[in-house]
């Protein structure tokens, strides 16, 4: 069968739509503000980005294997009021990095119990994660009901103005998650995650364990959640138990931008990165247009809108061209 | 190396419906067994009871002498037994390399994969096949992109990439041209040598001829023969594959002897129908006429049926009454009062959780107005209920109370309710028991005689001959063979079904 060019690249190159969309949102983004490559521009806008960064390549994860998460923000929010409530502007460092510690357990704790419910009881994901969002975001609204309390200001700082080699801390972040990825598809359980995510039936024909893939890859989502809780905390140096709401729909516009697909099995890691940040200069180039913020939510879900509908879509003109 | 496989007496069941009675094979080094039986003669359950699929019921496994039991595929496959699937277990979205290797992908010494040797091993795995393939096939390609055949023939590199000592290959050559066909045995031949042993499970009567060493017929759940391939003919087989007498005595008494005498009119006729299955498919039926549909499964018959109820796209014409029509949806070949019995009725057929009255009155709600004329309802449901024997505890009963041949008859009825002139059934006695089956040829008898058509599609050869005026025989999805009066018996039904050749039939 003939392919054509752009299935080749695609195949070769998931993240070919992404970083095309990412190089135009930066061209127009440029125009709006021309200093945006600046070292502190960039600076600013990296560690802006970096939490949902971190929460979009938990959330690919999960779609690749075939499922969704729909309770990272709530992770996310529960991360950052334990860090705000027990650590306090007044902290010491080592209090911080105990709790920052405690939070990645906290992650690690919500995702075994999404894993539970979807891989060995079998639920829906979509359903059981829209639960759990509610059971993750309602405690942590019990832990800090006003917004309130932080971290240090020095540790914080820490986050917001580290800058090695005169270069943006996410971008020495950025590359260990990549890193770590390219292990993930180096090895074994790579292949089980696309297979799961691709045809669940013919991966367990073949002596893939589906439970337990499909169960790590919640775990691995909810651990993200907690590194991008950390890093919202520390960016914002401030508590607010509805932080994490609005994260979710991004995190998944992100990796769906980033050519992973809702129905699994297809797409990787990098192109959710790049996915997230371009959604992020979507949000400057937003504000710097003087548009309601609201559109932001409104182009977030209509890319997914579309992304759900297009394969209907070309199903369709298909049959009326026959 | 050697090895031996004996399966013996073995039992399945699938709830009432006795898949396997008493399955016996022997399997050894260097040879092919081919595994021959006709529909629903459980050789599919055979071959799925050695490779550990299914759970048997009843019987033993001795491997090497041995005593042995399968609780998954996977444990067979360490005993070193591979299986090349009939519904693939391939995974669209993953390339050729990563399909072939999957749960076994050869690792470097840190644990990664080790990305050059599989690269290099299905390199050497898809060269055995190198001038097979009508296009080149990439290691990285995904399975997705390629065609039926290609991703045939990677199933079947998927189970030699195991190097089985015991290799099943299931109908394997079902979708594969003739000359891979002839690759795949040269391969059967080498492997054969190497000491593996081999079932092969087809209906491809030239197939088994040419590649069989020994044979293992099966009728009706039961091992009826065996023995060496070369002592017997292609009748002898096909006797051997025919059982003399009928488990089914139904018989309609109305046949129409001689159906193209000038008085039958034409109700329906097709001329060249083609979709993806289809190949040209042009036939009429007359009138009140009871015309079946045979062959080996899924070889067109239900893409047929569909096709005319306008549920899916087709080419060619159809005309009713010599009025050309064209359905494009359902609805309107409803309109032109014809009906579909679906093959899968839990699925396609019923609303498996509601009840039998709003099951029946389905398609005919209309007529009943607004606010629902309920009693009026109740009385319509009741009468056909009647009219069908329906064994029910009350119309209020969701229709899963009820028996797979009483929900099949709530399937009919709810049609008839709208007095359709044309009937489809896509195997509609599917896992039916055998009293109900009665009721249901009864029942469609008595419709043809009211003058109603029928085209039926039958796994059941049994229920094509006593019933049927005239039979279709299909292949491929192409019309093979029509059979009527004389011509149709269970020697020339299999015969066509299989494709075997008319002057080898004794």
């Amino acid at each position: 069968m003939r392919r054509s060019l752009w299935e080749i690249l695609n195949l070769r190159y998931p993240f070919i739509l992404a970083l095309i969309l990412l190089i135009l949102a930066i061209i127009i983004n440029l125009s709006l503000q021309p200093n945006l490559l600046q070292r502190e521009i960039l600076n600013s806008n990296m560690r802006v980005f970096l939490p949902m960064i971190l929460l979009a390549v938990g959330q690919s994860i999960v779609l690749l294997g075939g499922g969704i998460d729909i309770s990272v923000g709530g992770i996310v929010s529960i991360v950052n009021a334990i860090l705000a409530t027990q650590v306090g502007l007044n902290g010491s460092p080592e209090l911080m990095w105990k709790f920052v510690a405690v939070s990645l357990l906290v992650g690690i704790i919500a995702g075994v119990i999404n894993g539970f419910f979807i891989a060995i009881l079998r639920l829906q994901p979509i359903i059981t994660t829209y639960a759990t969002s509610f059971l993750y975001g309602g405690f942590a609204l019990f832990i800090l009901p006003q917004p309130g309390g932080g971290i240090p200001m020095d540790i914080a700082n820490l986050y917001r103005n580290t800058m090695p080699f005169n270069l943006p801390l996410a971008f020495f972040i950025l590359p260990l998650v990549l890193l770590a990825w390219w292990f993930i598809t180096a090895s074994r359980f790579g292949r089980y995650l696309f297979a799961v995510g691709g045809k669940p039936e013919a991966a367990y024909e073949t002596a893939v364990p589906v439970t337990s893939v499909i169960f790590s890859t919640y775990v691995i989502s909810g651990f993200m959640a907690a590194l991008s809780g950390i890093a919202i905390t520390m960016l914002t140096g401030s508590g607010n138990a509805e932080i994490g709401g609005l994260m979710t729909l991004t995190s998944i516009t992100a990796a769906v931008v980033g050519g992973t697909a809702m129905s699994g099995g297809v797409g990787g890691v990098a192109g959710p990165m790049l996915g997230a940040i371009t959604l992020g200069l979507l949000q400057n180039i937003i504000s710097f247009s003087n548009i309601n913020t609201w559109w932001q939510t409104f182009v977030n879900a209509s890319i997914i809108v579309a992304a759900l509908a297009a394969p209907g879509v070309i199903d369709l003109i298909g049959r009326r061209r026959s | 190396m050697a090895i031996s496989l004996s399966a013996q007496n073995i039992v399945k069941r699938y709830g009432a419906v006795v898949a396997l009675a008493d399955g016996n094979l022997d399997i050894h080094s260097g040879e092919v067994v081919a595994l021959i039986g006709a529909n629903g003669s459980g050789k599919s359950t055979l071959s799925k009871g050695i490779n550990g699929v299914v759970v048997l019921d009843g019987g033993q496994l001795l491997l090497d002498g041995k005593p042995v039991q399968f609780s998954s595929p996977h444990a067979a496959r360490d005993m070193g037994i591979s299986t090349v699937f009939q519904e693939l277990s391939l995974i669209p979205q993953m390339s050729v390399e990563d399909n072939i290797w999957l749960g076994r992908e050869p690792l470097r010494s840190g644990g990664l994969v080790n990305k050059k040797a599989v690269r290099e091993k299905t390199e050497e795995l898809v060269a055995l096949f190198e001038k097979a393939f009508k296009t080149k096939i990439r290691p990285e390609m995904p399975v997705g992109w390629l065609s039926p055949d290609e991703k045939q023939i990677i199933e079947i590199l998927k189970a030699v990439s195991a190097d089985p000592r015991i290799l099943i290959l299931d109908e394997a050559t079902a979708s594969l041209d003739s000359r891979q066909v002839q690759r795949l045995f040269g391969l059967v031949q080498k492997w054969k040598e190497e000491g593996k042993a081999i079932v092969f499970v087809s209906h491809r009567m030239e197939e088994i001829f040419q590649i069989g060493d020994r044979y293992t017929v099966l009728r009706n759940g039961r091992t009826v023969g065996a023995g060496m391939m070369k002592d017997l003919n292609e009748g002898e087989l096909i006797s051997m594959m025919i059982d003399k007498a009928s488990v089914l005595k139904y018989s309609r008494k109305t046949k129409i002897e001689e159906v193209k005498v000038a008085s039958q009119e034409v109700y329906v006729k097709v001329n060249n129908m083609h979709n993806d299955v289809l190949q040209g498919v042009s036939f009429e039926v007359y009138r009140g006429e009871l015309l079946g549909l045979g062959g080996l499964h899924g070889q067109g018959q239900r893409e047929l049926l569909h096709a005319l109820f306008g549920d899916i796209p087709f080419q060619g014409s159809v005309s009713i009454e010599g009025k050309p029509v064209h359905f494009r949806h359902p609805k309107d070949a409803i309109k032109h009062k014809i009906a579909l019995v679906p093959g899968d009725r839990s699925k396609e057929g019923l609303l498996i959780i509601r009840s039998i009255l709003e099951n029946l009155l389905l398609p005919s709600w209309k007529e009943y107005r607004f606010p629902l004329r309920m009693k009026k309802a109740f009385q319509d449901g009741g009468k056909i209920g009647k009219s069908l024997n329906l064994v029910m505890a009350g119309l209020d009963e969701p229709v899963s109370s009820l028996s797979g041949g009483n929900a099949q008859k709530v399937v009919v009825g709810k049609w008839l309710n709208r007095q359709p002139q044309l009937l489809l059934m896509d195997d509609p006695t599917k896992g039916v028991d055998v009293g109900t089956k009665t009721d249901f040829y009864i029942l469609l008898s008595k419709l043809c005689d009211e003058g109603k058509t029928i085209i039926l599609y039958s796994s059941d050869d049994e229920e094509l001959l006593g019933l049927c005026d005239r039979v279709l025989v299909m292949h491929d999805g192409m019309i093979r063979t029509e059979l009527s009066g004389k011509s149709l018996n269970k020697h020339q039904l299999l015969t066509a079904s299989l494709g075997a050749s008319n002057e080898s039939v004794g």
